[in-house]
């Protein structure tokens, strides 16, 4: 693997002023490249981030700086989403490649919607995502997706009555039975 | 740990449970389910021999009997398992505890079976001097307990919460009121209390707890339910207008009334004709928006031919309109105390027994499907969910049931106990027939041989599901 490169966030003024910089960290995290780390300077050793980077698939390291502050430099692994299934599923804000299907799901019977997706998705690659319309949210396909090690993410649209779900074929989707 | 590492750890844990998503199934719902139809049957055996009402006056110990079999061990415990269910589905959030709802079934049981022997006390039938009410009053505050703080703390993570969560709330507080009269009456009955307020409250607080049980915890969750299952087996909208808002807050505020009104009056030794009265006024108008929107889901759906379910659901809809019709005739008339029981029989098994056959007919059909075949679908071959089920052969069961019901709900209000009597036989054998193709169905009976347990499927067992989140 090569050395990735980093990008830097310095939370030490938010966290001087107060401040609560848990938005701003997973935000530049949403914002990073494939292969990109970060770079986190704070005033404290940020013990609990440790584990929600690493469910999202990052490695970290961390030194004391001279005067008392924390360098930590966080670092994608390859493998690491699929390890850890459905707690990352649907955590995973880095961008998607384009849909390579497209399900209309909105007039069909429930459980109708969530049986195409599932039927669809088993005729994807690793990586590749499918998009569909459904009339609600479906909470029961959410927790089988996650089973399966797929990445999916969701919501209403702006009619508050479609909502869109995309789902990510995931590294670490089970072997077929 | 310093100020900003444990505003950082609280930001870490909420991530935590955001990253669990989605509804699992409920681990018990199928066990309460099946206690609650053999409670039903069992009811309705005890009234074809002739015990209780109207063999027995209304207020005797075993009609009370009676009432409370079919009350808690039916109703209560039906409307339980599926709000272990549905409550998740109403709020997209998990049920807070899937292993508690266990305990909480056999508090509930256990205190049923000492109410019902308390009761068979009170009316000289054994002679055991044990104390029952007081057992009855303490297992079923816990176990009804433990329901609210299951159902409260899943509701709570959810805020803010729509319209359906929200009857269900009011739903919440009903039960809550019903059963601290309950646990009252049978402290005093059971000779635990002698306080004068809670005597009075046990002779003359029976028509709250009734209006507090039948109205406000089983009609207003069954209403905020119906809302959303409906909407969803029909493929309607979601209602969440003015209409279905107003039937809420009418609907909270009839309760509010009869339950607060209720006790304060009887405290200050006040005439009970007033806040009844009122509660009714707001019931019904509450009632009134709610058949208005019902009504409209059905026109508005997107599905042309309709399920059994939603089939029948409009039958327990009707007896619900009748009993309204009833209660709103007597008063005219002045003989609504006359009629009360012929009115109560119908709400207890036209509209909530009726509306909880059906819904049960569909949801032990949907979960089973779900459990068995939900983690092979689209690897292999899998049967729809209406393959689990033969309506045509269920349909004249569901027909007799209701026909027995309206044939039961005249007997009492012309006074025929033969023909009640009759009815309530056919009732018991539709009632009997249903609960045996919900077994069929919860066994893959009806699946073809080839699809039924296709490898990697599970078969579910009869009484619990598996849970499929780790």
């Amino acid at each position: 693997m090569t050395t990735p490169s980093f990008v830097d966030l310095d939370v030490r003024p938010v966290l001087r002023a107060g401040g609560e910089p848990f938005g701003a960290i997973m935000e530049a995290i949403a914002t990073l490249k494939p292969g990109q780390g970060l770079r986190l300077l704070a005033t404290f050793k940020p013990t609990p981030l440790f584990q929600v980077l690493s469910s999202r698939g990052f490695a970290h390291e961390a030194r004391e700086l001279e005067g008392g502050d924390w360098e930590v430099l966080f670092r994608p692994t390859a493998a690491a989403p699929a390890a850890e299934g459905a707690k990352t599923a649907p955590s995973d804000d880095s961008p998607w490649p384009e849909p390579v299907q497209h399900l209309d799901n909105r007039d069909l019977d429930p459980p109708e919607p969530m049986v195409r997706i599932l039927a669809a998705i088993e005729a994807l690659k690793p990586g590749e995502v499918l998009s569909a319309l459904l009339c609600r949210e479906p909470i029961f396909l959410l927790p089988e997706l996650a089973k399966r090690g797929h990445g999916w993410r969701g919501g209403f649209e702006a009619d508050g009555k479609t909502y869109r779900v995309e789902v990510r074929i995931g590294a670490g989707a089970e072997a077929k039975a | 740990m310093n100020a900003s590492d444990r505003a950082l750890s609280d930001a870490v844990a909420s991530e935590r449970n955001a990253t669990l998503p989605g509804v699992s199934l409920s681990r018990w719902t199928m066990s309460y389910f099946a206690a609650g139809l053999m409670s039903f049957a069992l009811a309705q055996g005890l009234m074809v021999a002739g015990y209780g009402y109207p063999h027995a006056p209304v207020e005797a110990p075993e009609t009370l009997a009676l009432v409370h079999l079919i009350a808690l061990g039916w109703l209560s415990l039906l409307l339980c398992g599926a709000l272990f269910q549905f409550v998740p589905v109403l709020v997209a959030k998990p049920l807070h505890d899937n292993a508690m709802p266990l305990p909480t079934l056999v508090c509930l049981l256990i205190g049923l079976l000492a109410l019902l022997l308390g009761f068979l006390q009170l009316g000289g039938q054994i002679s055991l001097s044990l104390p029952f009410f007081p057992v009855a009053a303490t297992l079923l505050v816990l176990g009804f307990t433990l329901v609210l703080w299951n159902l409260g703390r899943t509701l709570w993570a959810a805020r803010p919460l729509p319209l359906p969560a929200r009857f269900v709330v009011t739903g919440l507080f009903g039960i809550a009121g019903t059963v601290f009269l309950g646990a009252i009456f049978a402290l005093v009955l059971g000779g635990a209390t002698s306080h004068p307020h809670l005597i009075e409250l046990t002779a003359r607080g029976v028509p709250i707890h009734a209006i507090a049980g039948l109205g406000g915890w089983l009609t207003l969750t069954a209403m905020g339910v119906s809302y959303r299952l409906l909407a969803m087996f029909m493929l309607a909208p979601e209602l969440d207008r003015l209409s279905s808002r107003l039937a809420f807050h009418l609907g909270s505020g009839a309760l509010a009334v009869a339950f607060v009104g209720g006790v304060v009056a009887i405290c200050f030794e006040w005439r009970l004709d007033f806040p009844l009265l009122t509660a009714a006024l707001l019931g019904l108008g509450a009632l009134a928006l709610y058949g208005k929107d019902m009504l409209f889901l059905y026109r508005a759906r997107k599905r042309r031919t309709l399920e059994l379910n939603s089939r029948m659901a409009a039958f327990a809809l009707l007896s619900l309109v009748l009993a309204a019709a009833l209660v709103v005739v007597t008063i005219a008339r002045g003989d609504l105390s006359t009629h009360a029981p012929a009115i109560v029989y119908l709400v207890a098994f036209g509209w909530l027994s009726g509306l909880g056959l059906a819904k049960l007919y569909k949801i032990v059909a949907f979960l089973t499907w779900l459990e068995c075949y939900g983690p092979v679908l689209g690897k292999m071959p899998t049967p729809r969910v209406q393959d689990l089920v033969v309506e045509p052969r269920a349909v004249k069961w569901f027909g007799l049931y209701f026909l027995a019901v309206w044939a039961g709900t005249a007997a009492l209000l012309f006074d025929y106990p033969g023909v009640f009597r009759a009815a309530t036989a056919l009732s018991l054998i539709a009632t009997v027939a249903i609960a045996m193709q919900l077994f069929r169905t919860r066994r893959l009976r009806d699946v073809e041989h080839a699809t039924a347990v296709a490898a990697g499927a599970r078969r579910p067992r009869l009484l619990w599901s598996l849970s499929r989140q780790a």
